[in-house]
């Protein structure tokens, strides 16, 4: 059965502090369990639920709304290029490409190596400095293919 | 040509400078000082003064400010609750973003001017999950303000005390909808609210609530310090001000703006954008965020932004995601790019937007896959029709406005792409 | 109470009724998906939008709270224009598969077809959204995530009636479906109630699915005979076999709610063998058939034969608290007041039988039977016998020589019910006489000295007084087979043939008599038992 690590458990019981009703700590919850278990499967749904007092269709319900919160497994490095008019004005279109090219996997899928895995997704906030996309909570800007393909050897190489 | 307004610089006059990000630079150069005088000022003067100002959302409805704050019932025995709005997630805005990234204090200010005038303690800043870089930065911020004594029980050495933390979203546009973000923050799924009852009343945990843009947030120090008549002297006379315009796409200085209201919208394309890159020619801008009608080249000539302006040349000033296209743009192409967002983010939770927003996506691929049908342009606008008007939230006509300007400004494009 | 103006009449509305309220009560349907009368309000549906004079944007009936001078049309073009959108969005991702839908006929989809669709599909097959089917939830429900229009009445429901919250929304925009987690069976006793209020065929009953057209079937007002609630129901059956029961509203009592077990209460009527004929036991001990009259002759001439003997007070009449009020009336009638008879109950599985005792804060009771108050009203609880027990104790005393016993077992088992029917069996067993009046056969049923088959719930009409002593009349939804008579009606008999006037043809004869002699039920009338029925005193 997974449990959060005891760290984890101290962020978890921070992150109840901020809010004056336990409810309101589900998202940040959710967020934490993603960080520490990959992805929010039916079991982390079932455990977040046993410990917040919530039935698992109530947790999974409200996760699967979010499209950051993963519902299948991604790879160490998951990939989110943004689709969106000013990237795809800026040609975003060959930078997918790239990536599917450098992976070798279609979008949602793992590599076999299991470090990485793409999606492409809405407005990033990068239209000035477009196309961008988003790895962890870092973002890579004014994307070439040529940017891509380093970018991805880099973290390959990591 | 008449001379172009002398321009003020109030959000982004220290964008620039080093550090500024710092509470050491931030009070060097003059931060919390507003704090300092709002926390002298009665409650009930510092609201009159925002309303004074002329300040409105500048989240995208450009709702007076002032106004939102007074609807707030004062002594009722719940908690109000102030909540920043900085899920920026309109494509085409990254306004909020740069404010945070690199002057996060001046937000913390607003903010904490705006909590004492309507008697809140404690507030979120309810930031959009993918710029979490930002919240990292917003959040270095409220601890330093926590330990400069300027947030926490006693806010600069006066009995008010004052919380804010910082909650991070995780994917979701609807959610930059005020009763959507509401409900995202309660730890639901982000279904927008029936109005009424307004948050004003039964927000936040059913206890009146103001949600207000970062951007708006953020003008507030400057409105204190300076008066309300400095502000509204800025702008014209409905449009008070100055406002933030984040261009991208076909200009050769895609960034972000501070312009007086008013400013001639061509000019600004031309003078501060850089003006269309690569030398080619304009064919349509999009002034506001994805959500606002296309207006053609020829429809931007002598057009003024500001709130009054834009609606009356048949668009809207939305969020200030301005979003500039070259004579090589292909509008299908484009249309689809917008529809397949609002498909996307459509909440699902009432009917017209839910299948509405998906079955224009997918009229729009077919057409620009070749495949479509003449009577699918006719079809498109039928949707938008169906849609409008009939949602629980603005997401589902924020469709039908590029639908409809798209379709009837670019016709022939599309039936162009069309069999029969 | 505020008046206001819909489609050019003035109505009054209640204080805080909604549009769509007020229309109702005066009898204008305002088309609705997700609206529900017994559900909190959601509003997401979008079918109900109506026009109201100085709101710009049409606005949600369900949603709007009626004001004094309200100028509201539900009728007009440009309502009409926006309901027929909604639907044709509500029918573009939806399969269409009527021909194999058991929705099908009462189905809200075809219905506001009919009404104002009558579009042409614009969408090719190929781009609609693709969901599951054929999914179970569990022994109720089956659902169907293409045919649902997302309206929410089933999460509302368990969210807010059974506070189990087992469904749910997942995804977004036009992905959303709905179910369980991990597909997890519903298991709350309440769960069928979700196939009621879907207003599609996404949520169809595991019970009924594909056993009959709704449009072949006959409905029958009832009342539930699954336990001592009273819940207000509708049979609906063909061809003398139920298929279904479903509730009626009743605020009252039920709202629009039935738990599961009394939903499916009807199968246990045909789960055994009916007793036919009359049978009497000869000189040889051996029970033959007789005719009523040969049955009604000698019961009555033999139980005199018997209170001659060893007084009235060696009779015992023992009621079944399943039978109906005019049953169990002229049953006192005639063993009580015709052959003066003064040992009476009716208690079978427990010494304090508390009728009042909820098996849960929603609908159920312990008390399985439908009418224990009535039995009590009629004076059949007899302080000194303290029950069946007391009563197989008299008889083996033999202070008790003979006992008229009507018997219908619980519609709804029990673990106890064994262990009860072995009691039946006992007291018939000890008895020096007996008439049994059952529909069904049973082990105790060679032990009876005359066995009349009577019928059980639904096969007669009558009243039932439910647990807070409310009044309710209960249709007949199907003959009995055989020879088997109403209870009423063999007491009807019993007397006549005592030489007692016997004036009654008809259970509503019976109940006019019942409110003439009991004082308790003296102001009721047969109108007043219709929904939502009447508290007596």
């Amino acid at each position: 059965m997974i449990q959060f690590t005891e760290e984890a458990k101290r962020r978890y019981q921070t992150i109840l502090s901020h809010y004056p009703e336990r409810r309101a700590a589900l998202l940040p919850v959710l967020t934490l369990a993603q960080r520490e278990f990959g992805w929010i499967s039916q079991e982390v749904a079932e455990y977040i639920g046993r410990l917040m007092r919530y039935p698992p269709s109530d947790v999974l319900s409200v996760a699967t709304f979010y499209t950051m919160l993963h519902k299948k497994p991604a790879g160490k490095y998951h990939i989110d290029i943004c689709k969106n008019v000013s990237c795809w004005l800026m040609g975003v279109n060959p930078c997918v490409d790239e990536i599917k090219r450098q992976l070798g996997v279609e979008r949602r899928d793992v590599t076999a190596d299991g470090k990485f895995s793409w999606d492409t997704t809405e407005c990033l906030g990068s239209c000035g400095t477009a196309p961008a996309m988003q790895i962890g909570d870092r973002y890579y800007e004014n994307l070439t293919p040529k940017s891509v393909a380093e970018i991805i050897e880099n973290l390959r190489n990591e | 040509m008449p001379a172009l307004p002398v321009m003020t610089k109030i959000l982004l006059a220290n964008i620039d400078k080093p550090d500024q990000a710092s509470i050491a630079k931030y009070r060097e150069r003059g931060g919390y000082k507003a704090l300092e005088k709002a926390l002298a000022m009665e409650q009930t003067a510092l609201i009159d003064e925002v309303k004074a100002s002329g300040l409105r959302g500048r989240g995208g409805a450009g709702f007076p400010t002032g106004m939102k704050w007074s609807f707030v019932p004062r002594n009722t025995n719940k908690p109000t609750y102030l909540l920043c709005n900085a899920d920026e997630s309109e494509p085409g805005t990254f306004k909020d973003r740069i404010l945070m990234e690199r002057d996060p204090h001046m937000l913390i200010e607003g903010m904490a001017i705006a909590c004492y005038a309507l008697n809140c303690h404690l507030s979120y800043i309810y930031i959009r999950g993918e710029y979490e870089f930002v919240a990292n930065t917003q959040q270095k911020a409220l601890d330093e303000a926590y330990e400069a004594k300027i947030l926490g029980p006693s806010v600069m050495g006066k009995d008010f005390a004052l919380d804010i933390f910082v909650h991070l979203g995780q994917g979701a546009y609807i959610c930059g909808e005020e009763t959507s973000l509401i409900e995202s923050l309660e730890g639901n799924r982000g279904y927008p609210r029936i109005k009424p009852p307004f948050p004003a009343t039964h927000g936040f945990l059913a206890s009146p609530t103001v949600v207000n843009n970062v951007e708006t947030l953020a003008a507030l120090p400057w409105i204190v310090q300076n008066g309300a008549a400095a502000y509204a002297a800025i702008g014209t006379e409905k449009s008070k001000g100055t406002k933030l315009f984040s261009v991208s796409g076909h200009v050769a200085k895609p960034g972000v703006y501070e312009v007086d209201l008013g400013y001639p919208l061509l000019d600004f394309i031309n003078k501060e954008a850089g003006g269309v890159a690569n030398g080619r020619k304009l064919k349509a801008v999009i002034p506001g965020g994805s959500s606002v009608p296309v207006m053609t080249a020829a429809e931007c000539e002598g057009v003024l932004l500001d709130y009054e302006s834009l609606l009356k040349a048949g668009s809207m000033l939305g969020s200030g995601g301005m979003i500039v296209l070259d004579e090589t743009t292909s509008m299908p192409e484009t249309l689809s790019v917008i529809a397949d967002f609002y498909a996307h983010e459509s909440c699902g939770q009432c009917t017209p937007c839910r299948e509405g927003t998906g079955w224009a996506a997918k009229i729009l691929k077919n057409i620009i896959a070749g495949e479509g049908k003449r009577s699918d342009v006719d079809l498109l606008l039928k949707i938008a029709d169906m849609m409008e008007g009939k949602t629980i939230c603005p997401l589902a006509d924020a469709d039908v406005m590029p639908i409809r300007s798209f379709v009837t400004k670019f016709r022939s494009e599309f039936e162009d792409l069309c069999s029969n | 109470m505020p008046k206001f103006t819909l489609n050019g009449q003035e109505i009054e509305a209640k204080a805080g009724q909604t549009i769509i309220q007020a229309a109702e009560d005066h009898g204008v349907e305002i088309p609705h998906y997700c609206y529900h009368a017994d559900l909190p309000i959601d509003g997401n549906c979008r079918m109900c939008l109506v026009d109201v004079e100085k709101m710009p944007k049409l606005t949600p009936a369900c949603t709007t709270l009626v004001n004094e001078g309200m100028v509201v049309r539900s009728e007009n073009e440009r309502v009409k224009q926006a309901v027929r959108g909604v639907l044709e969005f509500l029918l573009i991702n939806h399969p269409v598969d009527c021909p194999v839908c058991d929705q099908a006929g009462e189905c809200r989809l075809q219905d506001y077809y009919m009404v104002y669709g009558l579009h042409t599909s614009e969408i090719p097959l190929g781009m609609k959204v693709r969901k599951r089917k054929v999914i179970d939830l569990g022994p109720m429900v089956v659902l169907d995530q293409e045919r649902c229009v997302l309206c929410s009445r089933c999460i509302r429901f368990f969210e807010h009636v059974t506070e189990t919250g087992e469904m749910q929304f997942f995804g977004r925009g036009d992905h959303v479906a709905i179910g369980t987690f991990e597909d997890r069976p519903l298991n709350n006793p309440y769960s069928g109630n979700v196939v009621d209020i879907c207003p599609v065929g996404a949520l169809t009953s595991r019970d009924f699915r594909f056993k009959c057209r709704v449009w072949f079937l006959h409905a029958t007002d009832s009342i539930c005979g699954g336990c001592s609630t009273g819940c207000a129901v509708r049979i609906d059956h063909r061809d003398g076999a139920i298929f279904r029961m479903i509730p009626r509203r009743n605020p009252e009592v039920n709202r629009s709610w039935l738990c599961d077990e009394g939903r499916l209460s009807f199968h246990e009527l045909n789960k055994t063998e009916r007793i036919s004929r009359p049978l009497m036991k000869g000189r040889d001990g051996v029970q033959a058939p007789v005719t009523w009259e040969e049955a009604v002759r000698s019961i009555d001439a033999r139980l005199k034969e018997i209170r001659a003997a060893n007084g009235a007070g060696s009779i015992l009449g023992f009621a079944s608290p399943s039978a109906t009020n005019e049953g169990l009336f002229l049953f006192k009638r005639y063993v009580g007041d015709q052959l003066g008879a003064t040992q009476f109950d009716f208690r079978v599985d427990s010494e304090d039988k508390n009728v009042l005792e909820e098996e849960d804060q929603i609908l159920r009771h312990f008390d399985k039977h439908p009418n224990s108050t009535g039995a009590i009203k009629l004076g059949l609880m007899s302080k000194e016998l303290g029950g069946i027990d007391g009563a197989i104790e008299a008889a083996r005393a033999g202070q008790i020589k003979a006992g008229v016993v009507i018997y219908f077992p619980p519609l709804v088992r029990r673990a106890c019910d064994e262990e009860v029917e072995g009691r039946v069996f006992e007291l018939i067993d000890v008895l020096e006489y007996s008439v049994v009046l059952a529909a069904h056969k049973s082990e105790w049923q060679t032990a009876a000295s005359v066995v009349l088959p009577v019928t059980p719930w639904s096969e007669e009409e009558g009243t039932y007084t439910n647990f807070e002593g409310r009044v309710q009349f209960a249709g007949k939804a199907i003959d009995a087979g055989g020879d088997a008579l109403a209870v009423w009606e063999a007491f009807a008999m019993l007397l006549h043939a005592s030489g007692a006037e016997s004036p009654w043809m008809s259970a509503e004869d019976v109940f006019a008599s019942l409110t003439e002699h009991v004082p308790a039920y003296r102001e009721v009338t047969l109108d007043k038992t219709r929904l939502p029925g009447v508290i007596v005193g």
